[in-house]
């Protein structure tokens, strides 16, 4: 195997939960999820060489959020489809399983429901720990807009899920 | 009830302050309840997000990128050559040798392994045709265009053996036309390339695929498939004395 693809395999696909994740939470639906990442990660070995240190997370995000972005241009974007019991990870004790699933597919709902530029940053912040700088290099907004659509995009939630947490 | 510091408090909260502004945040919250509500309401919400709701990349999914990365690295190194080579960087020291190292002929071994590796990265990646046609008036002028060598190619509909397309691909690091045939559910790859004095292998079987190679002309002719023996031999019978 070449020296460009062990680094890519050490460096980049430990992040490809990451990538898929923001990509299902993007696109909202697992078909255009795998198109995406697949899409992402192509390009982003393609274009590995001329990746010089810094944060490969946030790069590798924003090259899945740039393929969502084309994606989204090219084909019309599909409904939300809501978790399945393959994409539940079971988790915790039994008894209470069922509440939570119950729980996770209604938050996760609400959260689908969310308009993009909300929900985009709720995702990088809350799911995949991205400092502020982070989601405004990924997105391509000001800081100051990061903060503010977080703040919203975190009352927006709380108002609706209200019971679910 | 919402605080004019909430952004700072959130930001605080976020672990986004350092030093004395994380002080004043600090101080800040300690005494005002709106900010205090907020870093409650924060802490559940974030505690639910990342119990819940994350997704994780399926299984299918690494395999398939696996399965690209594959590809892609197969392809890179001739590549980058012909890159080096047209942009004028042929004549330095790296690239001459690299070159030198192409112009070698392969060994038999290599040129087995390699027509057998080519055939089944095309089938696992679903590419095995790029053009798509029974007409050997169009897929002989793609195969010229696009891997700059232009073999005979002869529909054997009639004897069996449909032709249905075309592909660039590489062998041992070179450059090659592939006719693709189909017989029932089997597939025929077809490869040629300039010949560059090689040995050819001897007719053989490497992971569950029959190889045949021959030369005619300036051209070697590799024959790769999972058909039965017979209709294999059948398939590069016609194969080596077809007329276009």
């Amino acid at each position: 195997m070449d020296d460009r693809r062990q680094r890519f395999e050490a460096q980049a696909l430990p992040h490809l939960d990451a990538a898929y994740n923001l990509a299902r939470w993007l696109s909202r639906s697992p078909a255009d999820a795998d198109d995406i990442v697949q899409d992402a990660m192509l390009r982003a070995f393609r274009a590995f060489d001329g990746f010089r240190g810094g944060d490969i997370k946030a790069w590798l995000l924003t090259i899945v959020r740039n393929c969502w972005l084309s994606a989204g241009k090219a084909t019309k974007r599909r409904g939300h489809t809501p978790l399945d019991d393959q994409e539940l990870v079971a988790e915790g004790d039994p008894e209470h399983s069922a509440i939570q699933q119950g729980t996770r597919r209604r938050l996760d709902a609400l959260v689908a429901a969310l308009p993009e530029e909300f929900r985009e940053v709720l995702i990088l912040r809350e799911m995949e720990d991205m400092s502020y700088r982070e989601i405004a290099e990924i997105t391509g907004t000001p800081i100051g807009t990061v903060m503010s659509r977080l703040a919203r995009a975190r009352a927006l939630l709380r108002e609706t899920a209200k019971d679910c947490l | 009830m919402s605080c004019e510091q909430s952004l700072i408090t959130q930001s605080y909260l976020d672990g986004e302050l350092r030093d004395e502004q994380a002080q004043a945040a600090e101080r800040h919250l300690e005494n005002c309840l709106a900010c205090q509500e907020q870093a409650a309401n924060t802490a559940d919400l974030s505690d639910a997000l990342r119990k819940l709701a994350r997704y994780p990349a399926p299984e299918l999914l690494r395999h398939k990128l696996t399965k690209q990365l594959d590809l892609e690295t197969r392809r890179s190194p001739a590549g980058i050559f012909w890159m080096g080579a047209a942009s004028g960087g042929g004549f330095s020291a790296l690239a001459a040798g690299f070159a030198l190292f192409l112009l070698l002929p392969p060994s038999a071994a290599t040129l087995s392994q390699s027509v057998v590796e080519a055939h089944t990265a095309a089938l696992t990646g679903g590419k095995t045709i790029m053009v798509a046609s029974s007409n050997h008036h169009t897929v002989k002028p793609w195969l010229a265009a696009h891997a700059g060598i232009s073999p005979p190619v002869v529909d054997f509909a009639d004897q069996g053996f449909a032709l249905t397309g075309g592909r660039t691909d590489e062998v041992a690091g070179r450059r090659a036309a592939v006719a693709v045939y189909a017989h029932g559910k089997h597939e025929v790859d077809l490869f040629t390339w300039p010949d560059r004095g090689a040995a050819l292998p001897e007719p053989g079987m490497a992971r569950g695929f029959r190889t045949a190679f021959w030369k005619a002309g300036d051209l070697d002719y590799a024959a790769v498939s999972d058909m039965d023996a017979a209709a294999f031999q059948k398939f590069v019978a016609l194969a080596k004395t077809r007329r276009e």
